[in-house]
């Protein structure tokens, strides 16, 4: 009998730097321009979650982004991590897609990559925080899907995983094939050493269209997204302070916050 | 068999220049960058004065992220009422450009993908442990225990040259071969800056201060530089006074010059945008280590390679123009298959006939000049007392200039011979 390698996807998507992001005032459109791009948090996690599945039993880690051509950095970041092989699917006609036609494209790409066992997503994105993603592309491929792990484990074709929920800890066990999205900082994604970071430039990542995914342009990208932005406004900025006070300052403090109607009393 | 024939340590000016030069020319090279992204950790003033990057990339005034080109230069002179510069400035810069300022992480970003373009492998946010040696000859560098193989290892790491020290190449820095510098960069917008510095278009202002207003002992001199809408400003801090005084921070000196009564007006209501502090090579001629041995050149910083006469401060020229040559030099020992210490002894007599070791010993001993209680306390007193009597009017007769020289100078409690002494070894250095 043969037995085969685990196939184990993660997606994995390339963002602006959080800390750094700039919103222009006239378009507010993020500013992308000025801002450098990382790869997703909650993404490092996935990635990191199915490393070390492959740490434990024979399995093959391949990454899977869609993205445009400077997403590279990013697919070769998860090569130094310690992934087998990465796939960046990347057209103009994929451009301003919203989550339908993103989940549509990655199931497009993971259906010509073929068999697999386990998917990984991070939770979601910090530059939109939809947690859209991860579950469309479970149903678009018709599997089942773990959300809000936290804790994942395989053994004998099943994942048991921990999901951290508003009112506690939920444990599910389910049989592969699989869809699992990651909770951000649930695990501690490994270092990049040089000797990695060389392999994978020397390695290097696919690129793969629309046609070699076998979708039509009208389905994806902008032409495939039935979410409208009618209009964006900024968050206004609290007002905030800080200051020191020794033990004697206190009474003058809350009498100070008092008169501000900072606070109040309990009688009011 | 090596990995690869070159490994740069450091993609600032030296390393990238080095990297571009030995890549375009089919070597196989690996440049590698702790920052991330490229230029994050770097830090200088911020002009690029010469040419020296037309020999890797012709077309870099065009194509090379700069934000102006000097037109106005000052040289000056602050105590605690005054300023006295020398404000040169003239359109023949607009002819033949002699500076730009420029913002590193935007400049280092830009070399580095040159080199990348070249066909060198450039490799970002890890930071080289040390050097790989057998047989007394380099032969790679280690990364979390892991040897990469180089015929030839270029140290580019700049005023802090961690890998090079512990490998016993270069001595450590100490208080007179180095200096603080702080730097802020903050958002003023265009016509601001073109306002308040009396600019047009892309012309810019490169301004360097003696801030002889400091008490306590402390010598410290400051920049100014305009960008396109952000101006550079910052100080650079004589460790060896600042450490004898004991209690005073480099955010207080900092503080001080942006508070100067002939500064605050020019920064006044600027958004900071970046902040920063960084070592500055202070060493003279006499300070400087080989430059080469068997598997290695330093180059840039790392080398030594950063200058100041009092009139001009230059690092990334000397850094740049180091790195080529250091880069032909590795060429020239690959076609002999040789990258010994007497193949690469190449690179030093390269080295002996540029501008950047010229320069250095031409000016020996500056630095006891530059950083001395004339320059620092004695001129600028004298100017001031000196000017303030002549331009102010009493209503008395009027004095010969000599007179009133003489009579700041006795004011000023220096003994005259002090001063011509001096005075004579300053324009010797100069």
């Amino acid at each position: 009998m043969i037995i085969l390698a685990l196939e184990i996807i993660v997606l994995v998507k390339q963002v602006p730097d959080s800390q750094e992001v700039v919103i222009d005032p006239v378009t507010m459109n993020l500013n992308r321009s000025l801002t450098r791009n990382v790869t997703n948090r909650a993404d490092e996690n996935a990635l990191e979650a199915a490393l070390q599945i492959k740490d434990k039993v024979d399995a093959h880690v391949t990454v899977i982004s869609m993205g445009p051509p400077q997403a590279e950095t990013t697919m070769i970041e998860c090569l130094a991590r310690g992934a087998d092989r990465a796939i960046l699917a990347s057209d103009r006609f994929f451009g301003g897609a919203d989550t339908y036609p993103t989940g549509l494209t990655l199931a497009a790409t993971i259906k010509t990559f073929g068999k697999f066992d386990i998917i990984f997503a991070g939770e979601e994105t910090s530059d939109s925080s939809t947690g859209h993603v991860g579950p469309g592309v479970a149903e678009f491929l018709d599997i089942d899907q773990i959300t809000y792990a936290s804790k994942v484990d395989f053994k004998d074709g099943y994942i048991t995983a921990e999901r951290e929920l508003e009112d506690g800890t939920e444990v599910v066990r389910v049989p592969t094939p699989v869809l699992i999205t990651v909770l951000l900082n649930s695990n501690v994604p490994r270092r990049q050493t040089l000797r990695r970071k060389i392999d994978a430039m020397k390695q290097g990542f696919e690129s793969w269209d629309h046609e070699k995914v076998g979708l039509q342009p009208e389905w994806v990208g902008v032409r495939g997204s039935p979410t409208i932005v009618r209009k964006m406004r900024p968050i206004k900025e609290r007002e905030r302070a800080a200051k020191k006070v020794d033990l004697a300052g206190i009474p003058d403090l809350v009498k100070e916050l008092y008169q501000k109607g900072a606070i109040k009393l309990e009688s009011e | 068999m090596s990995e690869f024939d070159v490994i740069v340590v450091g993609a600032g000016p030296a390393g990238s220049s080095a990297a571009i030069k030995m890549a375009s020319q089919g070597l196989n090279v690996l440049l590698v960058e702790r920052g991330d992204p490229v230029g994050s950790k770097n830090v200088s003033g911020g002009i690029l004065w010469g040419n020296d990057l037309a020999a890797i990339i012709p077309d870099w005034e065009k194509s090379a992220p700069l934000e102006r080109y000097v037109e106005r230069k000052v040289t000056s002179f602050l105590t605690g009422d005054s300023e006295i510069a020398i404000d040169f400035k003239t359109k023949k810069f607009q002819e033949k450009k002699t500076g730009y300022s420029v913002l590193r992480t935007r400049l280092d970003s830009f070399l580095a993908r040159k080199a990348s373009q070249s066909g060198a492998m450039v490799i970002t946010g890890v930071t080289v442990d040390a050097l790989a040696m057998k047989d007394g000859r380099v032969v790679g560098i280690i990364n979390e225990g892991e040897t990469i193989t180089a015929d030839c290892v270029i140290l580019a790491e700049g005023a802090n040259p961690r890998v090079a020290m512990a490998a016993g190449l270069v001595g450590k820095p100490n208080d007179r071969t180095v200096g603080i510098g702080v730097k802020h960069v903050y958002k003023l917008g265009e016509n601001v800056i073109n306002e308040r510095f009396n600019l047009r278009g892309n012309a810019g202002f490169a301004g360097e201060y003696v801030l002889s207003f400091l008490e306590g002992g402390v010598y410290a001199g400051g920049f100014l530089y305009t960008n396109k809408d952000t101006v550079s400003m910052g100080v650079v801090i004589n460790m060896e006074t600042l450490r004898k005084n004991g209690n005073t921070h480099s955010f207080d000196i900092m503080e001080k010059f942006a508070q100067h009564p002939f500064i605050s007006g020019l920064v006044e209501g600027g958004q900071l945008q970046e902040y920063s502090a960084h070592f500055v090579y202070e060493g003279g001629y006499e300070d400087m280590p080989r430059a080469y041995g068997n598997g290695y050149m330093l180059v840039g910083d790392t080398a030594g390679f950063s200058f100041s006469n009092g009139m001009i401060l230059q690092g990334m020229n000397y850094a740049i123009s180091s790195g080529i040559l250091a880069g032909e030099a590795a060429i020239e020992a690959k076609k002999d298959n040789d990258f010994s210490a007497e193949s690469l002894s190449r690179y030093q007599k390269k080295l002996d006939n540029s501008p950047a070791v010229l320069d250095k010993k031409n000016f020996q001993g500056i630095n006891n000049v530059v950083w001395s209680p004339m320059v620092h306390r004695a001129i600028p007193a004298l100017l001031e007392s000196s000017l303030y009597s002549m331009l102010y009017e009493t209503g008395n007769p009027k004095k010969h200039l000599s007179q009133i020289m003489m009579k700041s100078l006795k004011s000023s409690g220096m003994n005259s011979k002090d001063l011509m002494l001096q005075g004579y070894r300053l324009m010797r250095r100069m």
